[in-house]
This record gives C-alpha cells, structure tokens and sequence, in this order.
C-alpha cells in the first residue's frame, strides 16, 4: 500500500447534486481497486487558471487515499473515460518525509471537514453570494489591464 | 567585483522558515517563485537554494497540471494583482 493524493477537476456545467454524484463515482473507481480513502477535501467551485474545454471554471475536489501501486494504472485510466472530469492530478506520496507531509495533510482536511459540518447549510447560501460579485469583478481586473 | 550588485545579498527564504514539504494547493505560497507572468523565477535572482529550487519547481509544474496557476499570461492578460481573480 502506497500513499496518493487525486485531485479531480468536475465539470461546471452540472448542478449540485450531479456533482456529488460524479464525485462519488469517482470515490467508487478508487475503492473498487483496492483504495482506502483517509480524507476528502472540497475545495469547491474555482476560477481556472486557464480554460479547459472552454470552461472557465471547475469543482476543484481533492481524495487522499492509499492503494497498491499496481491498482493505479486502471484508476488513471477510468479516470480518462470518465466525461464528467476536465483534469486529474495523481501525486504518490513515497519517501518518508512525503509520507510524514501526507500524513499531516490528512488530518488537516480531516479537521476541516469536521468543523465545518453543522455550517454546511448556510455555506451554499455564502458560496452563492460570494459568487455573484466574483463574476462582476472579473470583467473590472480584465477592462483595467486594457 | 567592479559591476555594481543588482540585487541585495541573496539567502533562501524556504530554508530559513525550515520548509520541509510544499503543497502545490497553497497558490499563495507559489507566488514568490513566480514572475509576474508566471514563469519560473532562476535561482541567480531568488536566492533559493537548490534543493528548495528543486522543491518549488517540481511543485509549480504540478500546480500548473491542476490549472491553480498558469502556465503563460499574454499580454493582455497581464494585472497588476494576480491572484486576486483567482480566489
């Protein structure tokens, strides 16, 4: 068993709930081969550094997790039929010190989604609020730099 | 020694904070690596060590891959503040 961290990019065009759908297929590709989950982190909805397939935003969702070296192959390679994904980041935690950092990044995102549970449903509202004046200040950045 | 030192006397910001692993999520922490169009900043001019060179380098093509940072700006792209239309 080796440590891994993925990090998926779903596509923006879904709605919530085919999110969470899409991230649990995702989950279930990983624990189908053999995978054991240690800890999730929703980063949530970002602007892209850069468009992929013309999005110019992703639900950015990171899985850290740890499997047999071997079962890697055939989840990068689900991971590349599945349509729902724009990107895929695999990163193998393997020397000691990674391994130690992996460890700690765990208990971060695991401290993290702890906390923040009983405050999930005013979050969507927040995230919702937040969003509406990120997109008027995109094109303000854009016309400035003009 | 006659040329007159362009940059103030150089020493590794990493290995002074004892920086021993780098996530390629904390964007922020990139930034003082990168130029102000996202190229890799030379060691000549940060003062990083090379080992922590290595570090960053590996960690901000990683970050590139995730499209958390980017990998060219055009000119028109170019602001002033970056990151800030990232967050």
């Amino acid at each position: 068993m080796r440590h891994y961290e993925n990090l998926v990019i779903v596509k923006p065009t879904f709605t919530a709930e085919e999110i969470q759908a899409s991230i649990k297929a995702v989950e279930e590709v990983i624990t189908s081969n053999g995978g054991e989950i240690a800890a999730t982190n929703a980063m949530g909805m970002r602007k892209l550094a850069y468009p992929i397939d013309k999005n110019e935003r992703g639900y950015y969702y990171v899985i850290y997790y740890s499997v047999a070296p071997a079962a890697i192959a055939e989840i990068e390679r689900r991971f590349r039929i599945n349509e729902d994904l724009l990107r895929f980041v695999t990163i193998k935690y393997d020397s000691n010190r990674e391994i130690k950092a992996w460890n700690g990044l765990v208990e971060k995102a695991n401290k993290a989604s702890e906390a923040p549970k009983a405050e999930e449903a005013p979050k969507a509202e927040e995230v919702s609020a937040t969003e509406t004046p990120k997109e008027e200040e995109a094109p303000a950045t854009e016309a400035a730099a003009e | 020694m006659s040329e007159k030192r362009k940059y103030k006397k150089r020493y590794c910001k990493y290995c002074e904070a004892k920086v021993d692993f780098m996530d390629y999520k904390e964007v922020a922490s990139l930034r003082f690596s990168l130029s102000e169009r996202y190229k890799i900043m030379p060691r000549r001019l940060t003062g990083n060590c090379k080992r922590h060179q290595d570090m960053i380098t590996v960690v901000i093509k990683r970050a590139r891959a995730a499209a958390l940072v980017p990998y060219t700006v055009s000119r028109k792209q170019v602001v002033t503040a970056p990151f800030e239309n990232l967050r």
